[in-house]
């Protein structure tokens, strides 16, 4: 028998100090576990959500003229007149190394048409990627969908009196307004949207485009990489994150984060109280114990060891229990969570040596004063209990 | 020389305000082997005087010497170590760890020792065959009879061969009975060069004492 083998027959026979003191820790971590697993896959769930809605890096043509602006952000002057962005960049930006990562690519032409006497800005898009990035677009009628549909701003609409389903006419072609956009109160409300293709052909600028917007999913990859990436598959273009959108969604991740961490440290400090208050009442109980073990020539750190062996191996079985706790809990818990986006639980095995060092930390730090205590407790203190 | 000397030794101390006097400058000197009986009223300094042998309470004035040993001079861990070596201890009540079987508990004050498990096993078994409870071995505490828990204490306290046996009211608990069958094992005890201080109210008891001492208020008043 050695000294461990005291505190482990202590930890079997006495079973139900045991079990409270186990149960104290082993709903710190389970709780803990379960807010981690939780808020990963919430935030990977929100990022992936907020990453879809709105570009977050715009590609354009380099150019040393004068910049004209596309919702705030600079065009290249030469990108009306001389695109230099072209359908072949689209594959080359598909071989990046994250290329999982690009949720939406959606490249733009850009041309200037003279309607009824205004000059109007035609911005030909991919609609299947165009909807999908601006998804608080509502559109009246018909997202259009042949090749001779046309999508109109809500401002434009207005100055031009077109109405859903009236045929316009640019560069002699006719093309039939199949949706009214609402107002956005962004640039797309002074535009006219049409098939990209159709544009290409319509204005003479086969395979060219005026700029790329891209969402990327970046909850898992920072976004830096992805731009540095893209730029060297395009020497000739600007590559540039959409800061504003970033940190905005950075920010709604970050806010779920501390919030899960707040709850993390009350769910801690709560434990580490009940264990405190456990080992406390315990080591009184066992002044008698301490007592004996002083009369048989045990030094004070005999009896520290005693203890802390016991605290440590409630901690470790808590841990590990809390761990696959927490991980099941999680998995019930989500669906009643669920939103759009959330496909699949994931959970993360490095969250098991956390859990197992938490526990051991609350365990240890609630019960080293209470331990200390007991193994400089005056003999002749712990003889008044014998 | 003397195994024990005590030197001049009072305990003092603070009950609210006033301060008691447990133990009233006693000396005394206990050779090996010797067989010495503490007798005394309720309150006398019996306890107080056997825990202060015992290394447990530090006396208020005077000097206690065990094997020419200052004790109180040593530092805390050589006197933890020091008890561990030169002490066995029996209380009234037994004073049994629970939640161990009879072999675990006498085996206590060997789990902090350099012997090997197989060593230790073959101690224990000698030791518990000393007081014929070798076949209870594996119980635990709470499945035995008094007289039984009694001789296991008995047991632990003799597992590290100590030079000395402190016995406080050893049989204090127990019918008479079972008090016999103790005292036999101290008497036994006495002949294999243990010395024994054993504190009781039976006065039955001084027939086994080579010395007796009596304690009234703190101070020797008698014996021999």
């Amino acid at each position: 028998m050695k000294i461990y083998s005291i505190a482990f027959q202590s930890l079997r026979r006495r079973k139900t100090k045991t079990i409270f003191l186990i149960i104290g820790l082993f709903l710190s971590v389970t709780s803990v576990v379960t807010l981690i697993t939780v808020s990963e896959n919430i935030n990977r769930s929100v990022a992936i959500n907020l990453d879809e809605f709105g570009a977050n890096i715009i590609i354009t043509p380099k150019s040393d003229q004068l910049m004209i602006n596309y919702g705030g952000l600079s065009l290249g002057e030469v990108s009306f007149n001389n695109s230099q962005l072209s359908d072949n960049d689209l594959q080359k930006i598909n071989t990046i190394k994250n290329r999982k990562n690009l949720s939406i690519i959606a490249p733009k032409l850009f041309e200037t048409v003279n309607l009824k006497g205004k000059n109007v800005l035609i911005a030909g898009v991919r609609f299947s990627d165009e909807l999908k990035l601006k998804k608080w677009w509502v559109i009246k009628g018909k997202s259009p969908l042949p090749p001779n549909n046309i999508l109109v701003g809500s401002n434009t609409a207005e100055a031009l009196r077109i109405k859903l389903n009236d045929t316009v006419s640019i560069n002699e072609q006719r093309l039939v307004v199949s949706g009214i956009l609402s107002n956005t109160g962004s640039q797309d409300d002074g535009l006219i949207f049409m098939d990209i293709f159709t544009a290409q052909t319509l204005f003479r600028k086969l395979s060219k485009l005026s700029l790329i917007e891209i969402a990327a999913l970046c909850y898992d990859c920072p976004i830096e990489d992805i731009v540095s990436q893209t730029s060297s598959v395009l020497p000739t273009a600007n590559v540039t994150p959409i800061k504003q959108n970033i940190e905005s969604k950075m920010m709604a991740v970050h806010s779920f984060e501390r919030f899960s961490l707040g709850i993390s440290l009350v769910m801690l400090v709560t434990s580490f109280l009940i264990v405190f208050a456990n080992v406390n009442s315990s080591i009184t109980e066992r002044t008698k114990e301490i007592g004996i073990f002083k009369s048989v020539g045990y030094r004070n750190s005999h009896i520290l060891q005693i203890i802390l062996t016991e605290v440590i191996a409630a901690s470790l079985t808590a841990g590990l229990l809390g761990f696959f706790a927490g991980i099941s809990a999680s998995k019930l818990v989500l669906p009643f969570l669920s939103m759009h986006g959330l496909s699949s639980f994931t959970y993360n095995f490095t969250t098991l040596p956390i859990a197992v060092l938490l526990s051991l930390f609350v365990g240890i730090t609630a019960c080293i004063y209470p331990a200390i205590k007991a193994s400089r407790l005056d003999p002749t203190v712990a003889f008044r209990f014998i | 020389m003397s195994l024990i000397e005590i030197e001049n030794v009072s305990k003092e101390y603070k009950s609210g305000t006033e301060i008691v006097t447990a133990v009233n400058n006693i000396s005394l000197e206990i050779d090996r082997g010797q067989f010495i009986t503490i007798m005394g009223e309720s309150g006398s300094g019996k306890s107080t005087l056997l825990t202060m042998l015992g290394g447990l309470s530090v006396p208020s004035k005077g000097k206690v010497l065990i094997d020419d040993l200052n004790i109180y001079a040593l530092p805390q861990n050589n006197l933890s170590d020091f008890r561990r070596e030169y002490l066995g201890f029996v209380f009234q009540t037994f004073h049994l760890i629970p939640y161990l079987t009879v072999e675990e508990n006498v085996m206590v004050p060997l789990a902090v020792g350099d012997l090997t498990r197989i060593q230790k096993k073959e101690i224990v078994h000698a030791t518990l065959d000393k007081v014929h409870l070798k076949e209870k071995s594996k119980r635990l505490i709470n499945e035995l009879s008094g007289g039984e828990q009694q001789r296991v204490a008995i047991a632990r306290a003799l597992i590290n061969d100590p030079l000395i046996i402190l016995a406080d009211e050893p049989t204090g608990n127990l019918d008479s009975k079972t008090s016999e069958d103790i005292m036999d094992i101290f008497g036994f005890l006495v002949e294999e060069s243990k010395t024994i201080l054993l504190v009781t109210h039976n006065k039955v008891y001084q027939s086994y004492a080579d010395k007796k001492i009596f304690l009234k208020d703190g101070k020797i008043y008698g014996g021999d």
